[in-house]
């Protein structure tokens, strides 16, 4: 394949009206990010490479590096998108929880339900999540950070409304129920648990955690 | 600890004899590489270069990168879980300090050789595992002495005898497994996965304990 350089591809492209020239580059993206995320789902993380996905999308792998530095930041824009998208659903099955435990189930089940049509990316990800050097970046993304205050709002909820003690050690607590809501998904990729199989484990797990936290 | 010393040949033909040295040069430098490198860097290519074999007979030895680290994991821990079940059965004290104890003793282990542990982890997400790799959480060795450890609880009356046993075995690996996310993140040392455990231990207790 031809090596263009990403300087060489700017030069390439015709001037033209400044918002043309912004949707085409938008459309260029999006192709370049559903191909990745195609070919992440399909090969892992270390299985893709750029020019893979650059044949996949149709284009140069110089017309992808103009897009994205490398496979970290296309994987981590993948990973963004999902994380946005699920945070809204998370936020959504929190607020129509009747009773932390129950809101907690839902937004388990909000995870799970999101990732059941994905698990392939969700592999993947979980992949780079245990690397020494890709794992920070992931974890620390700002929508993976809010994902995980999900859980700690919660908790801070229940406790103020006195469902919840006050020395619930929220903290220590919302850290174990993202940690355990994250345990559960090699189940879900390998054995192909139900939806229904996982909540009933996600309720018993909720309740364990939770029961030293209860008031009185 | 070694690993090689399983494999003395014996009275076989030269050319099993062969194999195994194969074997055992594959496997000592896979578990250097992936020490190294963690699952996703660590190539069968290089696995081989550095064992100075050609790619085609790691091949024919092993089915893939995940059966590779499964049998150095294997040959890692064989060692520990002898020395866990000759010392568990005399560790004194409740429930939650003998399940604290145990899990001391695995972080103090495996902190010595950090990514390779990880990469244990790691392959438990692999895409192309063959069915015989023991990833983390195929490993029903740790399993077992936790069910021991609780099940004892329930016997001294110190865990509810009404509680899923499985649930708060499955509880303490996830722990387990996912305070090492710590030393990713933060760096953490042994000593400091040690204290975020005892404290998770400590909160799961509270759900597994008699008379709460």
């Amino acid at each position: 394949m031809k090596h263009i350089s990403p300087n060489q591809v700017a030069v390439d492209i015709p001037a033209r009206a400044p918002t043309r020239r912004a949707l085409a580059k938008q459309q260029t993206r999006l192709k370049v990010l559903a191909a990745a995320r195609r070919l992440f789902s399909e090969q892992g993380y270390e299985g893709a490479t750029i020019r893979d996905i650059a044949a996949a999308a149709g284009m140069s792998t110089g017309a992808v590096f103009a897009n994205f530095t490398d496979k970290s930041d296309l994987f981590r824009e993948i990973m963004t998108d999902d994380m946005e998208a699920l945070l809204a659903a998370m936020r959504d099955a929190a607020a129509r929880g009747r009773g932390v435990e129950d809101a907690l189930l839902k937004v388990f089940m909000a995870g799970y339900t999101f990732y059941k049509s994905r698990l392939q990316l969700a592999r993947a990800a979980f992949s780079v999540s245990w690397d020494l050097e890709g794992g920070p970046v992931l974890r620390g993304l700002p929508s993976s950070l809010a994902l995980q205050d999900v859980f700690a709002e919660l908790l801070n909820g229940a406790v103020e409304r006195g469902e919840l003690s006050q020395e619930a050690e929220v903290k220590l607590r919302a850290q174990m129920l993202f940690d355990t809501y994250l345990s559960n998904f090699p189940q879900a990729i390998f054995e192909g648990w139900s939806l229904e199989a996982l909540q009933t484990r996600a309720r018993d797990q909720i309740r364990i955690v939770l029961a030293g936290a209860r008031r009185g | 600890m070694g690993a090689e010393a399983e494999h003395t040949p014996e009275a076989v033909g030269p050319r099993r004899t062969q194999k195994e040295a194969t074997r055992a040069r594959v496997l000592a430098a896979a578990r250097e590489l992936f020490d190294a490198e963690g699952y996703d860097g660590a190539t069968i290519r290089e696995i081989a270069r550095r064992a100075g074999v050609a790619v085609g007979s790691v091949f024919t030895t092993f089915a893939s990168k995940g059966e590779i680290l499964s049998e150095v994991m294997q040959a890692r821990l064989d060692p520990l879980y002898g020395e866990i079940n000759r010392v568990m059965p005399h560790v004194r004290g409740s429930t939650v300090d003998r399940l604290r104890t145990l899990f001391a003793i695995h972080f103090e282990f495996e902190n010595r050789h950090l990514r390779l542990f990880l990469a244990h982890i790691a392959a438990a997400y692999d895409w192309t595992l063959s069915p015989a790799a023991r990833p983390y959480g195929r490993n029903p060795r740790l399993k077992a002495i936790l069910r021991d450890t609780v099940e004892k609880g329930v016997a001294t009356g110190d865990v509810r005898p009404d509680i899923d046993l499985d649930e708060v075995v499955g509880l303490l690996l996830a722990a387990y497994a996912w305070t090492y996310q710590l030393a990713i993140t933060q760096g953490a040392g042994a000593a400091e996965l040690i204290a975020a455990m005892d404290r998770q231990i400590g909160v799961l207790a509270e759900g597994f304990s008699a008379r709460a």
